[in-house]
């Protein structure tokens, strides 16, 4: 299924480059979510994330012969080109990021639940969450993609292997490390607020 | 096992779900509250991610974005289509220039040669229907501007480049030696005229300059 899918792709870009739009479409819609999703979780900003995913398949239209079939899957070397984006991008932001996830319009993205628990208990659980997000925003670049791949968009190993283009025991011990880095964050955010009551 | 060995081979591995291979995590954690600690945490730290990816799992990116992509697309490649037009036209354009500038230059040249073996008949011609005209008197004077020559009747035009100029003063009666019909009232007037004679020393044309008029 998964060479199936690789051909398919190979095919795609191949008309794609003779300038069929339909197959170009195709390609896009067909990787456009994941690099977005790749995108917003790396940088916390949709805006910054829809820029990401125009230059990765501006990428794909001006130059597609950079893609070399032999060296992995399509969806691969478009992650690779998506974390230089990224990179850079943080690069000239290193120090921003939000609590929130935004969509496009810039409104709050929010976990629509239907449930009977107190307004207190999901503020609760709102609270944790922007937490966590802090947390994995505020990981140095190289161990925040590998939480992002392997955690949020549950890759295995291997997978994100290929997308960082790195052997798999790298994914192994940069996770350990990363979750390390994120549990050690959370404690302290989680002290903050109690030390700053006990203080006042 | 130990703490060290445990965050290495238990903290990120679902204890709970493994069989045997996690026996000894699992009887650390029972022994070690500072470890089951942390693992809880980890366990939590896990869910916590989990939620956090599922809240934007269903992220796309907005459909503006696939449309820019489309526009470029379209206008790249319809760019490409017309560059490559461009050439082409180019070369064709290149290529009929050369025919034409060949063409016309062999031409030309072929024209030169023509004009070149026109040139001088046209002048004998002209002399020869001139000098068959009527009687040499008024009649030739009036055909006869006095710049140009006409060939006397009998004689083989040659080329140009061999003959010579000559004036000379003879009585009108001795024309019609030449071959020319003459008044016989105006036979005995003397006049000028210069007889071009070819390469061989004959006369081959006349003129009677204007002042013999």
């Amino acid at each position: 299924m998964h060479i199936e899918l690789q051909e398919r792709d190979d095919v795609l870009l191949k008309r794609s480059a003779r300038g069929d739009e339909e197959a170009f479409t195709q390609l896009y819609r067909r990787n456009q979510a994941q690099i977005y999703r790749f995108a917003l979780r790396m940088t916390g900003h949709a805006w910054a994330a829809e820029e990401i995913v125009q230059d990765v398949f501006m990428t794909l239209v001006r130059e597609p012969k950079k893609y070399d079939p032999t060296r992995g899957p399509l969806g691969a070397f478009l992650y690779g080109i998506a974390r230089n984006r990224v990179m850079k991008h943080l690069e000239r932001l290193p120090r921003e990021f939000s609590l929130e996830v935004k969509n496009s319009e810039g409104e709050a993205m929010v976990l629509d639940v239907a449930d009977e628990r107190t307004p207190a208990h999901w503020a609760e659980i709102r609270e944790r969450r922007e937490r966590v997000r802090s947390a994995v925003l505020s990981l140095p670049p190289e161990f925040r993609e590998t939480v992002v791949l392997c955690e949020l968009e549950e890759m295995s190993y291997e997978e994100a292997a290929q997308a960082l283009e790195c052997p798999i025991g790298t994914v192994r011990s940069r996770l350990h490390r990363g979750r390390a880095l994120l549990l050690a964050k959370l404690e302290m955010l989680r002290e903050a607020p109690k030390r700053a009551n006990a203080g006042s | 096992m130990n703490c060290e060995e445990f965050a290495i081979a238990g903290l990120d591995r679902n204890l709970d779900a493994g069989g045997l291979e996690f026996a000894g995590a699992r009887e650390h954690l029972r022994n070690c509250p500072h470890c089951a600690a942390l693992y809880e945490s980890s366990l939590a730290l896990r869910v916590d991610l989990r939620e956090l990816g599922q809240l934007t799992s269903d992220a796309t990116a907005p459909s503006r974005v696939e449309m820019r992509l489309r526009q470029e697309f379209r206008t790249r490649h319809t760019t490409e289509k017309s560059r490559g037009r461009v050439v082409v036209a180019s070369w064709l354009l290149a290529a009929a220039t050369l025919v034409l500038v060949a063409t016309s230059l062999v031409l030309w040249q072929k024209h030169g040669q023509v004009k070149a073996a026109k040139t001088q008949p046209s002048v004998a011609v002209t002399a020869h229907a001139v000098a068959n005209g009527p009687e040499l008197g008024g009649t030739l004077i009036a055909e006869n501007d006095g710049h140009e020559f006409a060939l006397i009747p009998g004689a083989i035009p040659g080329l140009l480049d061999d003959t010579t100029v000559v004036r000379v003063q003879m009585e009108r009666g001795s024309l019609g030696a030449l071959g020319l019909s003459v008044n016989e009232e105006h036979a005995n007037d003397v006049v000028q005229v210069d007889l071009l004679l070819g390469a061989d020393g004959q006369p081959q044309a006349y003129r009677l300059p204007q002042s013999s008029n």
